[in-house]
């Protein structure tokens, strides 16, 4: 059953979306050079570009609402998945725990997760006006090989680095007795989410992995065709 | 693989063996008097057998094929044309014997419906040779077993946590510690609650002979042993905080909770009531038990009698994990509710178009 695609209006929309979105990588990658040529030196590059990445990775949530009108043909549940885990990281973790604000390990998700979203932003541009040139293609389904990878770990090096100030701030946490008997740990919590990239970060890659051989392998033989 | 039937039906096996049973006492010379006197006795019973109507009964024949590989598993042969698909599947279960009849989807096309076990084969044939896709539906678990796996679990579970295991609450705190009088009021009507879920799936439900996926059902055990987990560990807890109202909120809460654990244990004896004398012709009536008078307002009490109940002891505990179960809880009924409604807006249009699905009035 072929879903029917997005109308005119949902179209244009759409691709307004994904040019501000592009736009705005764009402004963090090079707001990023610039403090590195400023600075001299590749730490605490983060706060250059704290408000722009604030801004645009929460803007994202808005793709949870465009497979949710059906205006993109992907799951729900899939792409608020990806994003939450992102917003997550950019405010519950990084934002809240200052103290990680000068870590490497921001720069290294930050830089991964700022190319990735450059590509795939324009890759969506283009693939909406019908003109995708190869190398966006080939580049969104190759550079993820090393860029996945990259922000997982620096996502990963982060929550380890914030973990011993959350101990001891007692941050987000209630513990008993309270009024209404609930008590939550953020410190476990972060852990918890630190091994549930275990089983989840494989089967997201090789998945890309094997949609590179799919997608890539098709325009092939399809160039060969011609 | 042919699966080769033979070709008897009840009468005519019956006339054989008579037929066959007097020629060869004949033959044999009865040797004692018994023999003598069965022949005697039987000799007036001998009736010429009916010239068998050899009636042309086409006989269907069912091709089996894997749905994903297209390749033949295999051919039922010899199927009366009165037979349902539920014959056919268990005559396939006798040719392949790990597939039983509960766990074998059968579709006409490859992307079709899956056909119902009560499908007439008559109604299906197009020609003598019916094709069907095959689809094994996964491990299959009975109603009952079901629900009573998934109610003893909790009952067990929030035991465990009464009795203060020492692994889960440490112990210096557990001995010290007062326990309100609301602690022991939660365990017993909770238990209470899960006790007469498996009295009434054990006594007065009526299943279907239907079956379901084994994974739905670690989904349902996860669910509510995981939450009977997490309320429980809270409840019996040493630093338990006893409600704001104090006796008060307890008492209202716990006599609201007990008639909605009446009222919906009469739903349920009502529902399975009506279910047993066959009458589905009309929706359930309110007798003189003024819990069924809810049939009046709401077409499915024994959802609003459920929500209620744990809306109940969420008040009555103060606790904010089983509030959050309740309202899962009552987001999942009221999808139930909806659904059920529906059908009865199909069924019994008049009566029940007034009524609400599970929320007097408001839904």
């Amino acid at each position: 059953r072929r879903r029917k695609g997005p109308g005119a209006l949902a179209t244009g929309y759409l691709v307004i979306y994904n040019v501000v979105m592009t736009a705005g990588w764009l402004v963090i990658a090079v707001g990023l050079v610039r403090a590195y040529l400023a600075k001299g030196s590749y730490h605490s590059l983060y706060y250059s570009i704290e408000k722009p990445l604030k801004f645009f990775q929460t803007g994202a949530l808005l793709e949870i609402l465009h497979c949710a009108l059906g205006i993109v043909p992907s799951s729900v549940v899939l792409t608020a998945f990806q994003v939450m885990s992102r917003v997550f990281l950019t405010w519950a973790v990084t934002h809240s725990v200052k103290e990680v604000q000068a870590e490497d390990s921001v720069l290294l998700f930050v830089v991964a997760w700022t190319i990735t979203e450059i590509i795939r932003y324009s890759f969506y541009t283009f693939s909406l006006l019908n003109h995708l040139p190869y190398l966006i293609k080939w580049a969104r389904y190759t550079l993820f090989i090393v860029l996945y990878p990259m922000g997982v770990s620096g996502e990963l090096l982060t929550i380890y680095a914030a973990l011993p100030f959350v101990r001891q701030s007692g941050l987000y946490s209630i513990s008993l007795p309270n009024k209404y008997n609930f008590s939550f740990d953020y410190y476990t919590f972060l852990i918890l989410v630190m091994i549930s990239y275990i089983p989840i970060f494989p089967q997201l890659y090789f998945h890309m992995l094997h949609q590179r051989r799919k997608v890539l392998s098709h325009t092939e033989e399809h160039r060969k065709s011609e | 693989m042919h699966q080769r039937q033979k070709p008897s039906t009840p009468q005519h096996r019956r006339g054989l063996a008579a037929d066959g049973g007097a020629l060869s006492m004949l033959r044999n010379d009865s040797r004692s008097f018994f023999h003598f006197s069965q022949l005697v006795l039987s000799a007036g019973q001998i009736k010429p057998s009916p010239a068998l109507k050899h009636s042309k009964i086409t006989y269907f024949e069912v091709e089996i094929l894997d749905v994903q590989s297209k390749k033949q598993i295999c051919i039922v042969d010899k199927v009366p044309p009165a037979s349902t698909l539920l014959d056919v599947k268990h005559k396939f279960h006798k040719a392949c014997p790990q597939w039983y009849p509960s766990r074998v989807g059968l579709q006409l096309e490859r992307n079709g419906p899956f056909l119902k076990d009560s499908v007439s084969i008559q109604s299906l044939a197009v020609s003598s040779i019916i094709t069907l896709y095959f689809t094994d539906l996964g491990q299959q678990v009975g109603w009952t077993t079901f629900f009573l796996t998934e109610y003893t679990g909790p009952l067990l579970i929030y035991l465990l946590f009464y009795i203060r295991l020492s692994t889960i609450y440490d112990q210096a705190e557990s001995r010290k510690n007062f326990r309100h009088p609301v602690v022991h009021l939660a365990c017993f009507c909770h238990c209470l609650h899960y006790i007469r879920h498996l009295l009434e799936t054990l006594f007065v439900h009526k299943f279907s002979e239907g079956h379901t996926p084994l994974k739905n059902m670690i989904k349902g055990c996860a669910f509510y042993w995981g939450f009977t987990s997490w309320i429980a560990y809270y409840i019996n807890h040493p630093r338990y905080t006893p409600p704001s109202f104090g006796h008060r909120q307890v008492s209202y809460a716990a006599l609201a909770f007990l008639m909605c654990e009446a009222g919906n244990h009469f739903i349920n004896v009502a529902l399975a009531h009506q279910t047993n004398s066959g009458n589905k012709t009309c929706f359930p009536s309110p007798t003189y038990n003024p819990f069924t008078w809810l049939f009046l307002l709401v077409s499915c009490p024994n959802y609003t009698y459920e929500a209620g109940s744990w809306i109940s002891f969420t008040v009555m505990t103060q606790t904010l994990p089983v509030g959050i179960f309740a309202f899962l809880m009552v987001i999942q009924m009221s999808l139930w509710a909806q659904k059920k409604h529906k059908l009865y807006l199909k069924r019994f249009y008049p009566e029940v178009q007034r009524k609400a699905a599970m929320i007097p009035i408001i839904f």
